[in-house]
């Protein structure tokens, strides 16, 4: 079930809000629990059963490494090796077996698994959680009850953002549910699902529309490469804001996962502010365990090279996915070996990280290397196509609108305008009507559409 | 928010859906022309199906639609809705790119016919414009590469002459809310294609313009879901008309050439020759001439047929989308008749259903 859907938003949420706020405190664990069950199920019938062993398994994993001072080494290793095996075998096998038959010459048969949807971000949670009971930062938890709901919690189990269970653990046992956090919660959400429907899917069509092309030209790979930069923000920053808005009518505080990333004028501060999460993630489980910053250069670079393809890897089982991370590898070190570029004016480290990450999105989006190969050649004149075509000029003032709408919302403009305006007691009064009139467009725009997927799914 | 205001958000949330919950079933949506789906029973495709269900039954489903479509396009400033642009109070879907491998298939299955029956028959072509065609370019939409699709069936049908329609239609000859040619205005189109065809053209004071009292809501308007004001559909009754009768091969009735029982169809445009139908003859004992003509057509036919008939003793109209071409030798006697392709770029666009 996705969050942008008419069964989720008029069947499912207000069943699950109705049995949860009607439940006694010492229940409403094993509600969300069976809830978001039902949630995972609903899409994933057949995969189930993984969810429930992976909680299994780190739970008495946990469970194990908080009670043995002997052998808690031995549980870390054994809940990892299950994490990573099950992501591994899921995820990656054909990746890795494709690999290998193109390298060698074989055919060894591939598994075709399919993937279990959000596996990446339940996985990460899980091995989050025993790291952080090894290191001793939080006790185990003892309630399989509480520790299923934490893995398996709906509003953020299949797209993030990857919430910690040192971040909700104190929620998990006892959380303040108020009008207030309702009220947020809800305005969030629905601010993600504008997000969402209105924005993403929109900008989703312009990208289609010029991989359907028949009169592409060089513009117009322009205005796709903007467009999938802009959709897949708004699909993914609006998924995390409807994950932390139902977070927060259920009385959890889940962190941020995105800051307005287009602001940046440095890659280094693109990734401190998107997919924060993903960022922190493996910051504090890969890259500081394997020594940081705080080693030789050599070592510090092999550091970078691991977690950024790591980060590659983890978006997808393809080597556009590789390169994609090495790219921001390789451009993190050159802006920490060359200072000097923090010196340049604001403009031009701006539009240089607006280039690399239009740049890099294109490569992210491509099916093949040699599909990410004709979309740059394209970007770049190099593809044989006209600068600028009728069917061009066509989208672009169709989409004109839509694409402005797009760049300002991915600043912080509109919310310093809603601040201002915030304190107006008219402006106040009729809040409410702006929220449920987006809930309308946004209905309007699932009952006119069809099925359509977030594009983090697939992670 | 305040609490009040939480509670009145969540209040009407929740009310939208209850109703989605408790709403009686829908079978069919008169807007959209189709079936909605059901209730699933549980099933392997029980998700899928819910989720269309939902879709479908959802309460006020045409007024959200509406909302959807005036928001797409004034809010976000899209210059089309599902492909469906508004010129003029007039809906038109766009018709691009040009499928040429479309085309060719359609000149195909032409051939076949031609092969098979039509050696020894005069053969004529006309293609029917979309109103793309007219109302696209002046209201800088896309429109199709018409000119190689007219290259094309030139080139792919050497053995029938073309009678070109395009200088005697116009976009105020179309439905607004509809595809189709509107009967009342074809006068000129039915004239070209006599003259080409060597009988008799008519003329427009040989027939009454008889207005239908129900409004026609055309098929535009329900995928453009967009306000509009409905079309008012004509018939061109005359004696001579009245007086011809129509053989329907599949039901084996005669019938009459406007067919009045269609007044309460889903589609007002079925009262001409019934509607979708794949092989019919009109007699018409009031002929001039004991000429006869085999029409190789789509819906465009049915309103066009009509006002061709006047110097023919039979017309027999075909729609290979319904008959496979290979059975007709089963039904009709191909003997040197006058033979018309008469097809609209829409379908030569979208041919796959052409037999």
């Amino acid at each position: 079930m996705i969050f942008s859907s008419i069964p989720f938003l008029y069947y499912f949420l207000p069943a699950v809000l109705a049995v949860y706020f009607l439940t006694p405190k010492r229940g409403k664990n094993a509600v969300l629990l069976l809830a978001s069950l039902f949630f995972y199920g609903w899409g994933e019938p057949k995969l189930l059963w993984l969810m429930v062993v992976t909680i299994a398994v780190f739970y008495l994993c946990g469970l194990a490494i908080g009670r043995s001072e002997t052998h808690k080494k031995a549980w870390l290793v054994f809940s990892i090796a299950v994490g990573v095996g099950l992501l591994g075998l899921f995820k990656y096998a054909d990746f890795f077996i494709s690999s290998v038959n193109a390298a060698t010459g074989l055919s060894v048969p591939l598994l075709k698994l399919a993937l279990p949807v959000g596996i990446s971000f339940y996985t990460f949670q899980c091995l989050s959680y025993t790291v952080d009971v090894y290191r001793g930062t939080v006790p185990p938890q003892k309630n399989p009850i509480s520790f299923g709901a934490y893995v398996a919690l709906f509003p953020q189990l299949i797209a993030g953002p990857i919430v910690r269970y040192a971040d909700v653990a104190r929620e998990l046992e006892d959380r303040t549910h108020s009008w207030e956090n309702v009220g947020i919660g809800l305005r969030r959400f629905v601010i993600g699902l504008a997000k969402k429907v209105i924005l993403a899917d929109n900008l989703a069509m312009l990208t289609t529309l010029y991989r359907d092309s028949t009169e592409p030209s060089a513009i117009f790979a322009w205005m796709y490469a903007i467009a999938f930069t802009l959709n897949i923000y708004f699909d993914f920053s609006g998924y995390s804001d409807m994950a932390i808005g139902l977070g927060r009518i259920f009385g959890f505080h889940f962190l941020e996962n995105f800051d307005y990333p287009f602001l940046s004028k440095s890659v280094t501060e693109f990734w401190r502010r998107w997919h924060i999460s993903l960022g922190s993630w493996f910051r504090d489980y890969v890259y500081i365990p394997l020594g940081g910053n705080r080693v030789g250069k050599i070592k510090w670079v092999r550091n970078i090279l691991i977690v950024w393809m790591l980060t590659g890897l983890w978006h997808g089982a393809a080597w556009n996915f590789v390169l994609w991370g090495l790219l921001f590898a390789a451009l993190l070190l050159i802006e920490k070996a060359i200072p000097g570029l923090q010196q340049l004016p604001g403009i031009l480290r701006h539009g240089y990280v607006l280039l690399a990450v239009i740049l890099s999105f294109v490569l992210f989006n491509a099916d093949t290397l040699a599909q990410a190969e004709t979309d740059f050649a394209a970007l770049f004149g190099c593809a044989g196509l006209p600068l600028f075509t009728r069917e061009t000029g066509y989208y672009l003032r169709s989409y004109a609108p839509l694409l402005v709408i797009a760049c300002v919302g991915a600043t912080p403009l509109i919310k310093r305008a809603a601040q201002k305006l915030g304190g107006n007691r008219l402006v106040q009064s009729v809040e409410p009507l702006l929220w449920l009139g987006l809930l309308l467009v946004c209905t309007a725009y699932l009952v006119d559409g069809s099925f359509s997927p977030f594009l983090y799914f697939r992670f | 928010m305040k609490k009040y205001q939480t509670i009145l958000v969540l209040g009407l949330w929740g009310a939208l859906a209850l109703w989605a919950w408790f709403i009686p079933s829908k079978q069919i949506s008169e807007a959209e022309r189709r079936p909605l789906a059901q209730k699933p029973a549980f099933s392997d495709t029980f998700t899928t199906d819910f989720e269309s269900y939902s879709l479908d039954q959802f309460p006020l489903r045409d007024s959200f639609r509406t909302l959807k479509s005036l928001f797409h396009t004034v809010v976000l400033g899209q210059r089309d809705n599902n492909g469906i642009y508004l010129t003029d109070g007039t809906a038109v879907k766009q018709e691009y790119p040009l499928n040429a491998d479309s085309v060719n298939h359609a000149i195909g299955r032409f051939q076949k016919i031609y092969d098979k029956y039509l050696t020894e028959s005069r053969c004529f072509y006309a293609i029917v414009p979309d109103k793309g065609y007219y109302l696209g370019e002046e209201s800088e939409h896309l429109t199709m590469d018409y000119d190689t699709l007219y290259a094309q069936a030139a080139a792919g049908m050497p053995w029938a002459e073309e009678i070109d329609l395009r200088p005697v239609l116009s976009g105020a000859d179309y439905y607004r809310t509809d595809t189709h040619w509107r009967q009342e205005s074809l006068i000129p189109a039915a004239a070209a294609l006599c003259e080409g065809l060597g009988v008799t053209p008519p003329k427009a004071e040989d027939f009454a313009m008889t207005p239908l009292e129900r409004p026609f809501y055309g098929v535009y308007y329900g995928q453009a879901a967009l306000p509009m004001e409905p079309d008012t559909l004509y018939l061109m009754a005359n004696d001579l008309l009245a007086r011809c009768t129509v053989y329907d091969y599949e039901t084996e009735k005669t019938g009459s050439v406007y067919d009045l029982t269609k007044l309460g169809s889903r589609d007002l445009y079925d009262v001409y020759l019934s509607g979708a139908k794949a092989l019919l003859t009109i007699e018409n004992p009031g002929a001039k001439t004991d000429r006869e003509l085999v029409i190789f057509r789509d819906s465009f036919g049915s309103s066009m047929a009509p006002l061709l008939v006047s110097d023919y003793a039979k017309v027999t109209l075909v729609d290979i989308r319904y008959v496979q071409p290979e059975l007709l030798e089963q039904f009709l006697d191909f003997h040197g008749q006058d033979v018309l392709f008469l097809y609209s770029t829409l379908v030569l666009n979208s041919s796959a259903a052409l037999k």
